[in-house]
């Protein structure tokens, strides 16, 4: 299968590939400011340049904080928990 | 064409006349019958069809305008996917089972009054429950008793609305009601549709139920149930602000629970509940951008959980687990089942080129719209959760992370083919919105593709697998199961029974004993008693008597037939002529 090679490509070049995708993200980031110098909307969140990078980094990190903490505080229980 | 055909008839007869066919003829007649309802809804002209009278109300089979046709294209694409994924299977009476279901979810969709709408809630009900019953495994039953036991329960509070319904308004018309109007009535019936589109707190039994379902059954299951409910409630109760924060709360519940579970498709059957928090959400804002948005969603939703359950079914099938802890690797041996999966994960992450990008956004931007901007907040909150878990968890914990630990083949043909089928439906649907928009009940004048859109879409996205990267270890998949609501019934019942052995059991032995030691003493005294006034006085004016109490007697014996059923059934046909004459008389 031709896929197979191409996903053992890219592990075997995991650096390479972690550097483009950062500086993907730093180009996403700077067109968003870009877009908010011609752009404005109606609401506060429209305004802000970058807003929806900072959301995703401190959404995604208290989602995965949040429910993990709360599963291991009490909502995992032993896979026969029910018998 | 000015005769209209009901599509469901072709799945009523099909399951009927399907035992009749043998081999390669059986398997062509299994996808005719989605094929025929295709063509019949392509025919479809809007109007009202099939109008009868029957013990005083009139009831409508065929209310056929652009928001039931819209959910007929759907239901019958998917119905035609789901028996090509299913094709391999041999048992008659699963095929049977997803045409009665198939066949009851487009008579709902196309009933015009509550009755017609009761009776094909019901057999949805009865009919999706043996696509848990056949993995005839112990869990599997023990689900499927309680995924029937919560339907019934919803269908009972519909009924019961449905009854109040009719002496407020003297009419069982399924017409749009209004928030302000709405009373015990309209809310048992809102109650009753609720609990099949999953909405908090009445969705546990999905989680608990779709994880147990066959392999092919599942595929079914996560397209119809919830998203005839979404139609009820699109026609039925838009507007309603109590569906807006409901269906809000469900988007980010559904991916909470997403992000900690192990199984597969219990982490799916987690995102139908998330995912319908959007359609609900988009009913509950109630403009026309947020109803179309709701169909549209619906629309794709349909699509792509189907692809992504036939992803994970397929590797549940060839591999025999679905949990992420045993998996890993797989991309070696299965990478076509690999690319749909993921296929269905970008398209329900909202990926621009795929069907979410251009569904989903309509229902987020028209709470942007209104001005509702926390559920705007939570909706994309949502959006991070769903791709964290289905897109970026699941792929990585079962297709990569760890060596394979099983050497396996990709699934049957007639699998593949339909994932790859699904997959296309998908990448048409975002690159090409206006098909889908063509469909919608009301005109369309959104537009996916701008700058900003595309913009925040890919921020929220990227960042998202950038705190994955950097926070994988702590997401690795445990092997445990998490609580949820449907813990009160599971616990409950085993609480009751602990009681009753414990507690009554103890309490009727004692009352025993003493029965036996201190009541049989004091009855031999008061039968003697009794026996002397019984000869003298009372011998003459019961003998008449008693001849009738004999005969009452019969009957009564023949009543008490000792089934729990019978009495439940008995018992529900009572109360209903008691409400009955109760509310004939005020």
């Amino acid at each position: 299968m031709k896929i197979v090679h191409y996903i053992e490509f890219l592990r075997s070049n995991i650096k390479t590939l972690r550097n483009t995708l950062i500086a993907y993200l730093v180009v996403l980031v700077l067109y968003d400011i870009l877009l908010h110098l011609v752009e404005h909307g109606h609401y506060f969140i429209d305004n802000i340049p970058a807003f929806w990078t900072i959301f995703g980094i401190v959404g995604c990190f208290l989602l995965i904080k949040v429910a993990k903490g709360i599963a291991h505080i009490f909502l995992s229980k032993d896979v026969d928990y029910y018998g | 064409m000015d005769r209209w055909v009901h599509p469901a008839i072709f799945y009523f007869i099909g399951a009927l006349l399907l035992p009749f066919f043998k081999g390669k003829a059986k398997k062509g007649f299994i996808l005719l019958i989605p094929l025929l309802s295709i063509i019949d809804v392509a025919l479809m002209h809007e109007g009202i069809f099939g109008t009868y009278e029957f013990l005083n109300v009139s009831v409508t089979f065929g209310r056929v305008d652009k928001l039931s046709l819209v959910f007929a294209w759907v239901f019958t694409i998917m119905a035609f996917l789901g028996a090509l994924y299913a094709l391999h299977v041999k048992e008659d009476g699963h095929h049977i089972a997803g045409f009665f279901y198939v066949g009851s979810s487009l008579g709902a969709l196309f009933s015009g009054d509550y009755l017609s709408l009761f009776i094909f809630w019901e057999i949805m009900a009865f009919s999706s429950v043996f696509l848990v019953w056949y993995r005839k495994k112990k869990r599997s039953i023990d689900a499927g008793f309680r995924y029937l036991l919560m339907h019934i329960f919803g269908g009972l509070c519909f009924l019961a609305g449905m009854m109040f319904y009719y002496y407020k308004t003297g009419g069982l018309a399924f017409e749009r009601i209004l928030p302000e109007g709405a009373g015990l009535a309209e809310y048992l019936i809102l109650a009753g549709f609720s609990l099949n589109a999953a909405v908090l707190p009445l969705h546990a039994w999905l989680p608990d139920a779709y994880p147990e379902a066959t392999v092919e059954g599942a595929v079914f299951m996560c397209a119809f149930t919830t998203k005839t409910a979404v139609y009820v409630l699109a026609r039925g109760f838009p507007g309603f602000e109590i569906l807006a924060i409901l269906g809000t709360a469900m988007t980010v519940y559904g991916v909470f629970y997403a992000v900690i579970e192990n199984d597969m498709r219990r982490v799916l059957a987690y995102h139908i509940i998330s995912q319908v928090g959007y359609m609900v959400a988009g009913v509950g804002i109630g403009t026309e951008m947020a109803v179309n948005g709701a169909c549209a969603h619906a629309f794709a939703h349909i699509l792509y959980k189907a692809l992504l359950f036939m992803g994970a079914g397929a590797v549940l099938y060839m591999t025999g687990t679905a949990k992420l802890s045993k998996l890993g690797g797989l991309y070696k041996y299965m990478p076509l089942t690999m690319i749909c999966y993921v296929v269905g994960a970008v398209s329900i992450s909202g990926f621009p080129l795929f069907s979410g990008f251009v569904s989903k956004s309509m229902v987020v931007a028209s709470a942007h719209e209104s001005g509702r901007i926390g559920l705007l907040l939570f909706m994309n909150l949502a959006g991070i959760g769903t791709f964290l878990s289905v897109g970026l968890k699941v792929t990585y914990f079962a297709f990569f992370s760890k060596e394979p630990a099983i050497e396996v083949k990709e699934p049957p043909k007639n699998m593949l083919w339909s994932m790859g089928l699904t997959s296309a439906l998908c990448f048409i649907i975002g690159i090409y919105p206006q098909s889908l928009y063509a469909l919608l009940p009301y005109p369309v004048h959104y537009h996916p593709y701008t700058l900003s859109h595309l913009a925040e879409t890919l921020q929220i996205l990227s960042f998202t697998g950038l705190v994955f990267f950097l926070l994988v270890g702590k997401l690795a998949p445990e092997d445990k199961i998490n609580l949820d609501v449907d813990y009160f019934y599971r616990k409950g019942t085993w609480l009751f029974m602990k009681f009753d052995e414990k507690v009554i059991s103890v309490v009727d032995a004692i009352w025993g004993e003493l029965y036996r030691t201190l009541g049989l003493s004091f009855l031999f005294k008061n039968a003697e008693i009794s026996n002397t006034i019984d000869r003298k006085v009372i011998d003459g004016i019961v003998d008449g008597s008693a001849t009738t109490v004999r005969g009452i007697g019969s009957i009564v014996k023949r009543l008490q037939t000792g089934r729990i059923q019978a009495y439940i059934g008995f018992s529900l046909f009572i109360f209903f002529i008691i409400l009955w004459i109760f509310l004939g008389r005020t």
